[in-house]
Protein backbone atom coordinates (compact mmCIF):
# COMPACT_ATOMS: atom_id res chain seq x y z
CA UNK A 1 0.00 0.00 0.00
CA UNK A 2 2.45 2.53 -1.40
CA UNK A 3 0.56 5.30 -2.99
CA UNK A 4 3.55 6.95 -4.47
CA UNK A 5 6.86 5.58 -5.51
CA UNK A 6 8.17 7.29 -8.12
CA UNK A 7 11.44 5.93 -7.57
CA UNK A 8 10.38 2.94 -8.80
CA UNK A 9 8.76 4.43 -11.98
CA UNK A 10 11.45 4.55 -14.14
CA UNK A 11 12.71 1.18 -13.41
CA UNK A 12 9.17 -0.18 -14.25
CA UNK A 13 9.59 0.82 -17.78
CA UNK A 14 12.84 1.18 -18.64
CA UNK A 15 12.90 -2.64 -19.38
CA UNK A 16 10.59 -2.34 -22.31
CA UNK A 17 11.14 0.64 -24.48
CA UNK A 18 8.89 -0.82 -27.31
CA UNK A 19 5.71 0.47 -27.03
CA UNK A 20 3.90 -2.93 -25.21
CA UNK A 21 0.33 -2.36 -27.65
CA UNK A 22 -0.83 -6.04 -28.04
CA UNK A 23 -2.43 -7.50 -24.59
CA UNK A 24 0.10 -9.81 -23.88
CA UNK A 25 3.09 -7.78 -24.29
CA UNK A 26 1.41 -4.93 -22.21
CA UNK A 27 0.93 -7.85 -19.68
CA UNK A 28 3.78 -9.17 -19.25
CA UNK A 29 5.50 -5.92 -18.86
CA UNK A 30 3.26 -5.59 -16.32
CA UNK A 31 4.10 -8.75 -14.53
CA UNK A 32 7.65 -7.54 -14.82
CA UNK A 33 6.68 -4.01 -13.35
CA UNK A 34 5.90 -6.48 -10.20
CA UNK A 35 9.29 -7.16 -9.71
CA UNK A 36 10.29 -4.00 -8.45
CA UNK A 37 7.32 -4.09 -5.87
CA UNK A 38 7.65 -7.72 -4.00
CA UNK A 39 10.30 -6.98 -2.04
CA UNK A 40 7.79 -3.95 0.23
CA UNK A 41 4.96 -6.85 -0.53
CA UNK A 42 6.96 -9.70 0.69
CA UNK A 43 7.01 -8.70 4.29
CA UNK A 44 3.99 -7.37 4.59
CA UNK A 45 2.15 -10.14 3.62
CA UNK A 46 3.97 -12.62 6.02
CA UNK A 47 3.18 -10.26 8.90
CA UNK A 48 -0.56 -10.39 8.13
CA UNK A 49 -0.70 -14.04 7.61
CA UNK A 50 1.53 -14.34 10.98
CA UNK A 51 -0.95 -11.77 12.75
CA UNK A 52 -3.93 -13.56 12.10
CA UNK A 53 -2.72 -17.24 13.06
CA UNK A 54 -1.15 -15.29 16.03
CA UNK A 55 -4.97 -14.21 17.06
CA UNK A 56 -5.95 -17.68 16.99
CA UNK A 57 -7.26 -17.90 13.24
CA UNK A 58 -6.76 -21.50 11.66
CA UNK A 59 -5.22 -21.30 8.57
CA UNK A 60 -7.74 -21.85 6.62
CA UNK A 61 -9.28 -18.94 7.92
CA UNK A 62 -6.07 -17.11 7.41
CA UNK A 63 -5.62 -17.62 4.32
CA UNK A 64 -9.43 -17.64 3.67
CA UNK A 65 -9.32 -14.00 5.14
CA UNK A 66 -6.24 -13.29 2.91
CA UNK A 67 -8.26 -13.97 -0.50
CA UNK A 68 -11.63 -12.64 0.58
CA UNK A 69 -10.33 -9.27 2.16
CA UNK A 70 -6.53 -9.44 0.58
CA UNK A 71 -5.90 -5.71 2.11
CA UNK A 72 -3.23 -6.32 4.52
CA UNK A 73 -3.54 -3.46 6.88
CA UNK A 74 -7.29 -3.85 7.35
CA UNK A 75 -6.26 -7.13 7.97
CA UNK A 76 -4.22 -6.23 10.62
CA UNK A 77 -6.49 -3.99 12.22
CA UNK A 78 -9.30 -6.77 12.49
CA UNK A 79 -6.82 -9.57 13.57
CA UNK A 80 -6.08 -6.76 16.44
CA UNK A 81 -9.62 -6.12 17.38
CA UNK A 82 -10.69 -9.31 16.78
CA UNK A 83 -8.13 -11.22 19.75
CA UNK A 84 -8.55 -8.22 21.46
CA UNK A 85 -12.80 -8.81 22.08
CA UNK A 86 -14.26 -6.39 20.01
CA UNK A 87 -17.80 -6.80 18.34
CA UNK A 88 -17.92 -8.66 14.66
CA UNK A 89 -19.68 -5.39 13.66
CA UNK A 90 -17.00 -2.84 15.58
CA UNK A 91 -14.49 -4.66 13.47
CA UNK A 92 -15.66 -4.73 10.07
CA UNK A 93 -17.07 -1.19 10.16
CA UNK A 94 -13.34 0.03 11.37
CA UNK A 95 -11.98 -2.39 8.13
CA UNK A 96 -13.99 -1.39 6.24
CA UNK A 97 -12.76 2.90 7.17
CA UNK A 98 -8.93 1.89 6.61
CA UNK A 99 -10.21 0.61 2.87
CA UNK A 100 -12.02 3.74 2.21
CA UNK A 101 -8.46 4.75 0.38
CA UNK A 102 -9.77 2.18 -2.29
CA UNK A 103 -12.63 4.40 -3.09
CA UNK A 104 -10.39 7.04 -4.28
CA UNK A 105 -8.11 4.63 -6.52
CA UNK A 106 -11.47 3.60 -8.10
CA UNK A 107 -12.39 7.12 -8.74
CA UNK A 108 -8.72 7.71 -10.51
CA UNK A 109 -8.98 3.74 -12.69
CA UNK A 110 -11.89 4.03 -13.85
CA UNK A 111 -11.27 6.29 -16.77
CA UNK A 112 -8.29 4.28 -17.69
CA UNK A 113 -10.06 0.94 -17.64
CA UNK A 114 -13.10 2.14 -19.97
CA UNK A 115 -12.98 -0.88 -22.66
CA UNK A 116 -13.23 -3.87 -20.40
CA UNK A 117 -16.13 -6.41 -20.03
CA UNK A 118 -18.20 -6.19 -17.38
CA UNK A 119 -16.41 -9.69 -15.66
CA UNK A 120 -12.85 -7.82 -16.64
CA UNK A 121 -14.28 -4.81 -14.18
CA UNK A 122 -15.03 -6.32 -11.43
CA UNK A 123 -11.76 -8.83 -11.55
CA UNK A 124 -9.95 -5.66 -11.65
CA UNK A 125 -11.94 -4.24 -8.72
CA UNK A 126 -10.64 -7.31 -6.64
CA UNK A 127 -7.14 -7.28 -7.47
CA UNK A 128 -7.32 -3.34 -6.50
CA UNK A 129 -4.15 -2.24 -4.70
CA UNK A 130 -2.18 0.49 -3.59
CA UNK A 131 0.94 -0.51 -5.25
CA UNK A 132 -1.31 -1.84 -8.57
CA UNK A 133 -2.85 1.44 -8.77
CA UNK A 134 0.18 3.58 -8.00
CA UNK A 135 2.36 1.87 -10.78
CA UNK A 136 -0.44 1.71 -13.24
CA UNK A 137 -1.77 4.97 -13.16
CA UNK A 138 1.98 6.77 -13.01
CA UNK A 139 2.67 4.31 -16.29
CA UNK A 140 -0.62 5.85 -18.28
CA UNK A 141 0.28 9.58 -16.88
CA UNK A 142 3.15 9.33 -19.38
CA UNK A 143 0.85 8.27 -22.26
CA UNK A 144 2.15 4.76 -22.64
CA UNK A 145 -0.44 2.27 -24.50
CA UNK A 146 -2.24 -1.11 -23.25
CA UNK A 147 -3.18 0.33 -19.77
CA UNK A 148 -5.42 -2.81 -19.21
CA UNK A 149 -3.47 -5.57 -19.82
CA UNK A 150 -0.22 -3.93 -17.78
CA UNK A 151 -2.89 -3.65 -14.86
CA UNK A 152 -3.97 -7.22 -14.86
CA UNK A 153 -0.41 -8.26 -15.33
CA UNK A 154 1.11 -5.89 -11.97
CA UNK A 155 -2.38 -6.43 -10.07
CA UNK A 156 -2.47 -10.42 -10.75
CA UNK A 157 1.67 -10.92 -9.76
CA UNK A 158 1.25 -9.03 -7.00
CA UNK A 159 -1.69 -10.97 -5.62
CA UNK A 160 -0.03 -14.00 -6.63
CA UNK A 161 3.30 -13.23 -4.54
CA UNK A 162 1.11 -11.77 -1.99
CA UNK A 163 -1.17 -15.07 -1.24
CA UNK A 164 2.42 -17.24 -1.39
CA UNK A 165 3.62 -14.96 0.94
CA UNK A 166 0.83 -15.25 3.14
CA UNK A 167 0.88 -18.97 3.46
CA UNK A 168 4.68 -18.66 4.59
CA UNK A 169 3.37 -16.10 7.43
CA UNK A 170 0.92 -17.82 8.77
CA UNK A 171 3.65 -20.95 9.29
CA UNK A 172 6.51 -19.29 9.88
CA UNK A 173 4.74 -16.55 12.42
CA UNK A 174 3.84 -19.07 15.59
CA UNK A 175 7.78 -20.23 15.46
CA UNK A 176 9.43 -16.88 16.56
CA UNK A 177 9.28 -16.22 20.04
CA UNK A 178 7.69 -13.20 21.53
CA UNK A 179 10.79 -12.16 22.88
CA UNK A 180 11.50 -10.80 19.68
CA UNK A 181 8.95 -8.26 19.51
CA UNK A 182 7.53 -9.02 16.07
CA UNK A 183 4.70 -7.63 16.48
CA UNK A 184 6.68 -3.98 16.27
CA UNK A 185 7.12 -5.03 12.50
CA UNK A 186 3.09 -4.08 12.07
CA UNK A 187 4.19 -0.39 13.36
CA UNK A 188 6.93 -0.71 10.77
CA UNK A 189 5.35 -1.58 8.22
CA UNK A 190 2.58 0.75 8.40
CA UNK A 191 5.43 3.63 9.39
CA UNK A 192 6.95 2.62 6.13
CA UNK A 193 3.49 3.25 4.52
CA UNK A 194 2.96 6.58 5.67
CA UNK A 195 6.25 7.92 5.27
CA UNK A 196 5.50 8.82 1.30
CA UNK A 197 2.07 9.81 1.48
CA UNK A 198 2.92 12.55 3.53
CA UNK A 199 3.07 15.60 0.98
CA UNK A 200 2.01 18.33 2.68
CA UNK A 201 1.54 20.62 6.09
CA UNK A 202 -2.51 19.39 5.99
CA UNK A 203 -1.18 15.39 5.89
CA UNK A 204 0.64 15.71 8.58
CA UNK A 205 -1.86 17.43 10.67
CA UNK A 206 -4.20 14.61 9.66
CA UNK A 207 -1.60 12.21 11.07
CA UNK A 208 -1.30 14.24 14.02
CA UNK A 209 -4.81 13.79 15.11
CA UNK A 210 -5.45 10.87 14.13
CA UNK A 211 -2.18 9.48 15.88
CA UNK A 212 -3.03 11.43 19.01
CA UNK A 213 -6.64 10.91 19.09
CA UNK A 214 -6.51 6.89 18.82
CA UNK A 215 -4.10 6.92 22.01
CA UNK A 216 -5.92 9.43 24.24
CA UNK A 217 -9.49 8.41 23.28
CA UNK A 218 -11.28 5.70 25.19
CA UNK A 219 -14.38 4.67 23.85
CA UNK A 220 -16.47 1.48 24.18
CA UNK A 221 -16.35 -1.12 22.24
CA UNK A 222 -12.99 -0.52 20.52
CA UNK A 223 -14.60 2.17 18.52
CA UNK A 224 -11.28 4.41 19.06
CA UNK A 225 -10.10 4.03 16.04
CA UNK A 226 -12.80 4.40 13.87
CA UNK A 227 -13.19 8.18 16.06
CA UNK A 228 -9.47 8.94 15.31
CA UNK A 229 -9.12 7.94 11.62
CA UNK A 230 -12.64 10.87 11.24
CA UNK A 231 -10.80 13.15 13.60
CA UNK A 232 -7.89 13.20 11.31
CA UNK A 233 -9.79 13.15 8.30
CA UNK A 234 -11.37 16.25 9.74
CA UNK A 235 -8.76 17.71 10.84
CA UNK A 236 -6.60 17.49 7.55
CA UNK A 237 -8.85 19.07 5.86
CA UNK A 238 -10.07 21.78 8.02
CA UNK A 239 -6.10 22.58 7.79
CA UNK A 240 -5.99 23.09 4.03
CA UNK A 241 -8.83 24.95 4.37
CA UNK A 242 -7.39 27.54 6.79
CA UNK A 243 -4.34 27.02 5.23
CA UNK A 244 -5.05 27.64 1.06
CA UNK A 245 -5.31 30.95 -0.33
CA UNK A 246 -8.65 32.23 -0.93
CA UNK A 247 -10.29 34.42 -4.17
CA UNK A 248 -11.53 37.55 -2.28
CA UNK A 249 -14.23 36.86 -4.60
CA UNK A 250 -16.68 38.37 -2.75
CA UNK A 251 -14.59 41.68 -2.31
CA UNK B 1 -17.01 -11.25 10.02
CA UNK B 2 -14.25 -12.15 7.70
CA UNK B 3 -16.37 -12.51 4.95
CA UNK B 4 -18.51 -9.12 5.69
CA UNK B 5 -15.22 -7.71 5.61
CA UNK B 6 -14.06 -8.96 2.68
CA UNK B 7 -17.23 -7.83 0.77
CA UNK B 8 -17.14 -4.34 2.57
CA UNK B 9 -13.75 -3.65 0.87
CA UNK B 10 -14.47 -4.91 -2.48
CA UNK B 11 -17.44 -2.21 -2.40
CA UNK B 12 -15.38 -0.11 -1.71
CA UNK B 13 -12.64 -1.13 -4.70
CA UNK B 14 -15.40 -1.29 -6.62
CA UNK B 15 -17.45 1.75 -6.05
CA UNK B 16 -16.74 4.04 -8.71
CA UNK B 17 -15.34 1.13 -11.39
CA UNK B 18 -18.32 -0.14 -10.98
CA UNK B 19 -21.41 1.11 -8.59
CA UNK B 20 -20.98 4.54 -9.62
CA UNK B 21 -19.30 3.89 -12.95
CA UNK B 22 -20.91 7.39 -14.59
CA UNK B 23 -20.41 9.69 -11.96
CA UNK B 24 -17.17 11.24 -10.81
CA UNK B 25 -17.15 11.72 -7.13
CA UNK B 26 -17.77 14.93 -5.52
CA UNK B 27 -14.54 17.11 -4.93
CA UNK B 28 -15.64 16.85 -1.45
CA UNK B 29 -15.29 13.26 -1.06
CA UNK B 30 -12.17 13.13 -3.03
CA UNK B 31 -10.67 15.90 -0.89
CA UNK B 32 -11.93 14.12 2.16
CA UNK B 33 -10.60 10.64 1.05
CA UNK B 34 -7.13 11.98 0.73
CA UNK B 35 -6.63 11.97 4.62
CA UNK B 36 -7.88 8.45 4.89
CA UNK B 37 -4.17 7.14 4.99
CA UNK B 38 -2.43 9.49 6.72
CA UNK B 39 -5.06 9.53 9.65
CA UNK B 40 -6.05 6.00 9.68
CA UNK B 41 -2.37 4.49 9.44
CA UNK B 42 -1.11 7.39 12.15
CA UNK B 43 -3.92 6.16 14.24
CA UNK B 44 -3.17 2.34 13.81
CA UNK B 45 0.44 2.86 14.54
CA UNK B 46 0.54 5.67 17.29
CA UNK B 47 -0.98 2.87 20.10
CA UNK B 48 1.64 0.49 19.27
CA UNK B 49 4.53 3.16 20.58
CA UNK B 50 2.90 2.75 24.17
CA UNK B 51 3.58 0.11 26.63
CA UNK B 52 1.76 -2.89 25.42
CA UNK B 53 -0.83 -5.12 27.41
CA UNK B 54 -1.09 -6.30 30.44
CA UNK B 55 0.33 -2.59 31.60
CA UNK B 56 -2.57 -0.88 29.70
CA UNK B 57 -1.48 2.57 30.70
CA UNK B 58 -0.07 6.33 28.87
CA UNK B 59 3.44 5.22 29.42
CA UNK B 60 5.42 5.33 26.15
CA UNK B 61 8.01 2.86 25.56
CA UNK B 62 11.41 4.68 25.15
CA UNK B 63 12.67 1.84 22.91
CA UNK B 64 9.29 1.82 20.44
CA UNK B 65 9.36 5.26 19.79
CA UNK B 66 13.22 5.87 19.25
CA UNK B 67 12.91 3.09 16.69
CA UNK B 68 9.37 4.48 14.98
CA UNK B 69 11.50 8.09 14.76
CA UNK B 70 14.41 6.37 13.17
CA UNK B 71 12.23 4.13 11.05
CA UNK B 72 10.22 7.18 9.58
CA UNK B 73 13.41 8.85 8.88
CA UNK B 74 14.63 5.79 7.03
CA UNK B 75 11.03 5.58 5.21
CA UNK B 76 10.76 9.07 4.25
CA UNK B 77 14.22 8.67 2.81
CA UNK B 78 14.57 5.27 0.76
CA UNK B 79 10.85 4.56 0.39
CA UNK B 80 11.82 0.75 1.26
CA UNK B 81 9.74 -1.47 3.19
CA UNK B 82 12.04 -3.75 3.72
CA UNK B 83 14.83 -1.03 4.91
CA UNK B 84 12.08 0.40 6.77
CA UNK B 85 11.43 -2.86 8.90
CA UNK B 86 15.23 -3.92 9.17
CA UNK B 87 16.64 -0.60 10.54
CA UNK B 88 13.51 -0.25 12.59
CA UNK B 89 13.93 -3.03 14.57
CA UNK B 90 17.66 -2.92 14.74
CA UNK B 91 17.30 0.03 16.70
CA UNK B 92 14.51 -1.56 18.99
CA UNK B 93 16.68 -4.91 19.95
CA UNK B 94 19.49 -2.12 20.59
CA UNK B 95 17.77 0.03 22.34
CA UNK B 96 16.78 -3.11 24.58
CA UNK B 97 19.61 -4.54 25.11
CA UNK B 98 20.61 -1.02 26.21
CA UNK B 99 18.35 -0.32 28.74
CA UNK B 100 19.18 -4.02 30.08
Amino acid sequence: MIADRSDNKNALTSGSLDPASSPRAAFLAGVRACGALIMGVIPFAMVCGAAAAAAGFDFHQSFGMSWLVFAGSSQIVATQLYSGGAPAWVVVATGVVVNLRFMMYSAALAPHLRDVTPLQRWLAAYLLTDQAFAVTVARAAEGRAGTTWFYFGIAGALWAFWQAATIAGIILGTLIPASWSLDFVVALTFISVMAPVMKDHSMAVAALCGGVASVLLDLPLKLNLIAAAFIGIASGMITRALWTPRFKSGE
Amino acid sequence: MIVALGVGTFATRLSFLALFARNEPPRRVRRALQYVPPAVLAAIIAPLLFTRPPVESLTPDAARTAAAIVAFLVAWVTRSTLLTIVVGMLVLWGARALVA
